[in-house]
């Protein structure tokens, strides 16, 4: 069989920007099971939407031997004038782009696929697409994403390392659990990090009995109000407690003298936290989850869920140092995975439905942090029997 | 502070006892034994758990246990103990060890000891080792065991000595007392990715460490991750017959010529998450040998043979990595077996150096059950493999014969590193 040929179809390429985090592994190589993995696939060419300072396409090209085209249509044809690629890594993040009044970054994901579909439909053959984080920042169009991948049949997968990378613990809750209640604890800024946390604590909560059935509702609110909803139980104290025992970063008096911290029993959350957030997810079936931003407490993702018949589970997910940053070859192996076989490896109805959440959350925080219905949220997949997560 | 040691042990002949540790009913009092508390120090990472509690097991646990006294034999501008005894007033600085030890009264009065040596302003020798005064304290809380007539469990931080036969008076005392002793670092019992174990009764060939650091420091982690493994081996540990150190060209050398397996190095270097790139604008590239030479100023190897014929090979490759990573050929299992041992470390990566939680976790077991939850002789070992290295650095690079590492024990069956 011949090298599988690859399209990059990026925002921008400079260094440590995620095209280069990724792209860069499918001509480098990347660390997996313990051993420098080559894949068997080729970049042939590359597409980047705007050139920054320090933008290494044309240098990446040059070296690696394949075309940076002027437009998607062209680079998934290789200059010529039928799809000449085996699969499309659309990485839209980083760049300069607008934001709306909600706060979301309007990257192009959206037009960036539905080129690769015109050229698709156009030329009568779909090849395997990648989307790197959330598919968009509306629901529509990351619908109308997924919707063209079933029509057109052609394998897709979304989403970021979260769900993929080292678990500290290495430990995934069991297929078919039941779960109580779950939280996430997350840090950074909104429509930024925050989609990390949403995408970290479905990847777990999808693997409950019945399946995933879809959000009725959300929340999003934030300043005191995180602490108040707090201490009226609107989140399992016992599961903040545990999240943030797999904490590697708590902030404050380990700053300044490097001691230990039970940040909750202490009270030190209200007084590290000035802008805290709490998305809460209501989900068809009852669950009710919430991710916790809590910016200036830690800087690590953790998790923790009361499992029925099996207590709390909690554990951190590892994101590697940079510049390595490991957990994108954890992705990547993923991607490849897909590109290779033809079958996505987790449903992108997770990243579809994280979308969604992080977008009604983020309308609720602009509606006045108010409570929104959201039947749109109807979207139902199986969590993969297999754990994806890096174990290996 | 000198003692002399032939007093101390002209003062232990003396004395014919069963010094079996026994357990007081209640909360078990400990004295800590610290060379200097600051930031960052291990004395701060170790006695703070016991005074704030850790994330342990996913939640937030405080030992079952109180650190009532402490001596610190060094308080420089740094120091933060001050601000632990103000804030945590069950604990009460001394200004001796044995006072720490007998709460200022006449006889023991505490139920374990844990001895922090690590760092702090001490001299260095000519072979390039900081003599922390770890024997000499363990010799001044011997002679309170002694003059008490009952003895306790004694956890020691990192090496038992830079010296060997000080490193060998420790244990053989302990056992001769028979007082529980725990020692060593926290790379054997921290996280690992993968979350994998040597099996028990391996058939190992050959393993390597590649980790990073200087001489007479990060040169024992590296050994305890290599000993934290291959004592699982079929057979379990032997000891140790030479030990042979690299360094400079003749690390090149022998690193080229293939005198440590360069399929194993590469493993090692494929499991490290800190992997400099050689080339500017890349982010994560494995290195070829030009760029491995450019990147790493004073390459160190120690080569070893067990007794049993394992060959190991321990490599501090500062400036291409920043932890510490083992691969092993073993028997039967596909391709290398390879892993990290992660170091949540700060102050770049992390704020806690949570892998001290481990740590502290299997010597606070030893203090409430009385048995040590990994055996001493581990760190014996790999004390003496650190002495043996340095000493072939010192003799150029000379093979060193080691024959009194031949230091036989068997692993616990049980996983001790952090998994839960």
């Amino acid at each position: 069989m011949a090298m599988k040929r690859i399209a990059v179809v990026a925002t921008v390429y400079r260094y440590l920007s995620h095209a280069q985090h990724i792209g860069d592994r499918f001509l480098v190589g990347y660390p997996w099971n313990g051993a420098w993995h080559r894949p068997d696939m080729k970049v042939v060419s590359l597409y980047v939407d705007q050139k920054p300072e320090g933008d290494q396409s044309a240098a990446r090209a040059s070296e690696f031997g394949f075309e940076v085209y002027p437009s998607i249509a062209a680079a998934l044809r290789c200059g010529g004038t039928r799809l000449a690629v085996d699969a499309v890594l659309v990485i839209g993040e980083h760049g300069d782009y607008a934001r709306n009044e909600k706060g979301q970054v309007l990257y192009p994901r959206y037009e960036f696929v539905k080129q690769c579909v015109e050229v698709f439909e156009h030329d009568g053959l779909a090849v395997p697409v990648y989307n790197d984080k959330h598919l968009s920042y509306s629901f529509d169009r990351a619908k109308w994403m997924v919707d063209a991948s079933k029509r057109l049949s052609f394998p897709m997968l979304a989403g970021s390392s979260l769900p993929v990378t080292w678990r500290l613990p290495d430990i995934d809750l069991p297929l078919d659990c039941e779960i109580e209640g779950a939280l996430m604890v997350g840090y950074g800024g909104a429509d930024v990090m925050d989609f990390h946390g949403l995408e970290a604590l479905q990847c777990m909560v999808e693997r409950r009995k019945g399946g995933e059935t879809g959000v009725r509702a959300v929340q999003m609110i934030q300043g005191d109000a995180v602490w108040t909803a707090g201490d009226a139980g609107r989140y399992p104290r016992d599961l903040l407690v545990s999240a943030l025992s797999r904490s590697d970063t708590p902030q404050g008096q380990t700053i300044v003298d490097g001691r230990t911290q039970d940040l909750v029993a202490k009270g030190e959350l209200p007084r590290l936290v000035k802008s805290p957030a709490a998305y809460f997810i209501e989900y068809r079936d009852g669950l009710k989850a919430t991710l916790l931003m809590l910016d200036g407490a830690v800087k690590d993702f953790t998790f923790a869920a009361r499992v029925n018949g099996a207590g709390v589970q909690s554990t951190q997910f590892f994101l590697s140092p940079e510049p390595n940053v490991t957990y994108s070859a954890c992705l990547v192996s993923k991607i490849e995975e897909m590109f290779q076989t033809g079958k996505a490896p987790y449903p992108v109805e997770r990243t579809l439905l994280v979308s969604g959440i992080l977008e009604s959350c983020l309308t609720s925080r602009f509606a006045g942090q108010k409570r929104l219905e959201t039947p749109h949220l109807d979207v139902r997949y199986r969590a993969p029997r297999q754990s994806q997560h890096a174990r290996t | 502070m000198n003692i002399s040691r032939r007093s101390v042990l002209l003062g232990l002949g003396a004395a014919p006892l069963v010094w079996r540790a026994q357990r007081r009913p209640g909360r078990p009092r400990l004295a800590a034994i610290c060379t200097t508390y600051f930031k960052y120090s291990h004395a701060q990472h170790i006695v703070d758990r016991f005074l704030e509690g850790y994330g342990w097991n996913g939640t937030h646990h405080h030992p079952a246990m109180d650190l009532v006294s402490i001596y610190i034999d060094q308080v420089g501008a740094d120091d933060v103990s001050q601000t632990r005894l103000r804030e945590f007033p069950s604990m009460r600085l001394y200004p001796s060890i044995a006072e720490a030890l007998t709460l200022g009264g006449s006889a023991l009065a505490v139920d374990g000891v844990v001895l922090v040596g690590e760092h702090g302003r001490y001299r260095r020798n000519e072979k390039g080792q900081t003599l922390y005064p770890r024997y000499e304290f363990f010799q001044q809380i011997v002679k309170v065991f002694t003059d008490s007539g009952r003895s306790v469990p004694v956890f020691n931080d990192k090496h038992l000595s830079w010296s060997w036969d000080w490193a060998k008076e420790m244990y053989d005392t302990s056992r001769r007392m028979g007082f529980p002793l725990m020692a060593g670092s926290s790379l054997p019992v921290t996280w690992r990715t993968p979350s994998v174990e040597m099996p028990l009764g391996a058939r190992i060939r050959e393993a390597v460490c590649v980790g990073y650091g200087g001489v007479d420091s990060y040169d024992f982690h590296g050994l305890e991750t290599l000993q934290g493994m291959v004592e699982r081996r079929r057979g379990g540990e032997t000891g140790v017959k030479w030990l042979q150190a690299y360094r400079g060209d003749a690390f090149w050398k022998a690193h080229q010529e293939g005198v440590w397996p360069k399929d194993l190095v590469e493993a090692a270097l494929c499991r490290s998450h800190t992997l400099k790139p050689a080339r500017a604008g890349f982010n994560d590239t494995l290195p070829g040998p030009d760029e491995m030479r450019t990147l790493v100023k004073d390459p160190v190897a120690y080569r070893y043979a067990h007794q049993d014929g394992l060959m190991c090979t321990m490599l501090l490759l500062g400036g291409l990595v920043e932890d510490f990573n083992f691969a092993a050929h073993v028997d039967g299992h596909p391709g290398v077996f390879s892993t990290q041992m992660y170091l949540p470390m700060p102050p770049g990566r992390t704020t806690l150096a949570n892998f001290f939680s481990p740590l502290v976790n299997n010597f606070e077991q030893m203090y409430l059950t009385g048995k040590e939850t990994i055996p001493v002789e581990r760190t014996l070992l790999t004390t003496g493999l650190t002495a043996a290295g340095i000493e072939s650095l010192f003799r150029q690079q000379a093979r060193f014969d080691t024959p009194h590492l031949a230091i036989p024990y068997q692993p616990t069956k049980a996983s001790t590193f952090w998994r839960t």
